[in-house]
């Protein structure tokens, strides 16, 4: 069985909010995982408390909070992150950036 | 969807009143059809055709009649604000029965808005004079909020909101907006204001409102009824600890505390993160400090123990209160700092190429400790399963209530 860093989806409709989860590959996508080791929030939020200058130039902002130690455990035992985790975790500079899988 | 047939008849018998009150009832209400009929023997067929569309029955009732009278002659009196009145039908009435009074305009004369309601009292408000010098010290002279909030007598958390709106007010007037400056203007007449005098002591002699309110706590809900012994001293700091479930002093460190209890309060205002802790895991909480450091302005109090003491110097008490001031802001500046470079630390920001958005990674920890030992804690990153969330249940309150300075 192989392990997976996935998404799994909370928040509620047009809400979405995922936590990042270490679960069985197989298993349901908000069953109960292994391990929840972040959170990804993908609606983009405003920055608050900028000066007009700041704000003409500020990006929307995504929020991520990952435990980044666990993740590299988790990936050096051989969990493979599902493609939107693999993209999150080469911003974070854990995994190597990588094109879309092959299908 | 075809184009809406608009009423014509309607709308226009109903303009003349609105934009032209000048002229008399009855000549506006036979110009009406004007617009559709050349002369006055064509007014009835001409009145006919454009009506043509419309079902409703001519609205031209005795009743309508009076009620155009009576806007266009002795209502005509109510359609402009009078400073110094509130423009109610009543007045009309009075007026009448007492047509020669001898009402004199005596300065700035506060109008009830429910005259009917004696029980009607309002909390005063901050008049534009001292609202703008709240603004032009915070902003301008870079006076901390604590400093205008005593010498003129107003919240914190009022300064605060008062710099804010004043802020906006300018971002809209910068934008071209209009103001509602009638509406301020009746409000400002119909409620209590405080003004600003001429010299700030006076503010502060008399206070826009108390700004040393102790907040009520959580802790101190429950009555506690703790025996004491007659040989004991019992002081709030002890009543806070008694609160918190927390153990009594040792007798030495209580010996020291009443030696200087200025210097004891500075150090949990200045320190508030090195107060004591109490509990385990999620029950960790501080406990509760006496109400003498809960207070907004815990300086006073030491200004005030410190005049008592020197009563004949008051430059030097000056000077002290100064120095306390100073140390404060000081002492608070440099705890937002470190905060502020904490924050930091823990946020990763990457902002890439291919991407319009700025990624934020916050480090957290996922351990034995933050997960606790069901899996639940409240540390743990990560929304909960198995847990309801209750967003959705009524009496959830989602708005922010209040807001922290």
């Amino acid at each position: 069985m192989v392990v997976r860093i996935r998404l799994a989806r909370f928040g509620n409709k047009r809400q979405p909010f995922y936590n990042i989860v270490v679960a069985q590959a197989r298993s349901a996508r908000n069953s109960k995982p292994l391990e929840v080791i972040g959170t990804y929030n993908p609606v983009p939020q405003r920055p608050t408390n900028l000066s007009d200058e700041e704000a003409r130039t500020a990006r929307p902002i995504k929020e991520i909070s990952l435990d980044q130690s666990r993740a590299k455990y988790w990936i050096g035992v051989g969990a493979q992150p599902s493609d939107t985790v693999w993209r999150l975790l080469g911003l974070a500079g854990i995994a190597e950036g990588k094109s879309k899988a092959p299908r | 969807m075809p184009p809406r047939v608009q009423n014509h008849p309607v709308v226009n018998s109903l303009l003349p009143y609105l934009s032209s009150p000048s002229t008399s009832s009855s000549s506006t209400i036979s110009k009406i059809p004007t617009k559709y009929s050349s002369s006055p023997s064509l007014q009835s067929t001409s009145r006919q055709t454009c009506r043509s569309f419309s079902s409703t029955v001519a609205a031209r009732t005795k009743l309508r009649t009076e009620m155009f009278a009576w806007l266009n002659g002795e209502g005509a009196a109510l359609k402009t604000h009078v400073p110094g009145s509130n423009n109610y039908v009543s007045q009309l009435r009075n007026k009448r029965r007492a047509v020669e009074g001898d009402e004199e305009e005596e300065g700035r004369r506060i109008v009830p808005p429910f005259p009917l309601n004696p029980n009607f009292l309002s909390q005063p408000i901050l008049s534009e004079e001292l609202r703008d010098a709240i603004y032009d010290r915070v902003v301008n002279q870079k006076q901390s909020v604590r400093v205008v909030s005593v010498d003129l007598g107003v919240d914190m958390r009022r300064v605060g909101a008062v710099v804010r709106l004043v802020e906006l007010e300018k971002r809209q007037k910068q934008q071209g907006k209009s103001m509602a400056l009638p509406y301020a203007r009746a409000i400002h007449e119909m409620v209590p204001t405080t003004p600003l005098y001429r010299n700030f002591r006076d503010n502060r002699i008399n206070p826009h409102e108390s700004i040393n309110d102790l907040p009520v706590h959580r802790l101190t809900d429950p009555q506690i009824f703790y025996p004491v012994s007659e040989s004991c001293q019992f002081n709030r700091v002890d009543a806070g600890r008694v609160f918190s479930a927390a153990p009594a002093l040792e007798n030495k460190q209580v010996v020291k505390n009443a030696a200087n209890p200025t210097e004891v309060i500075s150090r949990i205002t200045r320190n508030p993160s090195r107060i004591e802790k109490i509990g385990k895991g999620e029950d960790e909480q501080q406990v509760l400090q006496p109400a003498d450091a809960r207070i907004p302005h815990p300086h006073l109090v030491a200004h005030e123990r410190y005049r008592l003491s020197n009563p004949n110097e008051r430059r030097e008490v000056m000077n002290a209160y100064k120095q306390r001031i100073r140390e404060e802001e000081n002492a608070e500046k440099e705890r937002k700092r470190i905060a502020k470079e904490l924050r930091e630390r823990q946020i990763t920001r990457v902002q890439p190429e291919s991407s319009r958005f700025e990624f934020r990674f916050k480090d957290v920890v996922v351990s034995k400790e933050t997960t606790g030992t069901n899996g639940r804690g409240a540390q743990a990153p990560g929304r909960r399963y198995g847990v309801p969330s209750y967003d959705r249940k009524k009496g959830q309150v989602k708005i922010p209530t209040r807001v922290e300075v």
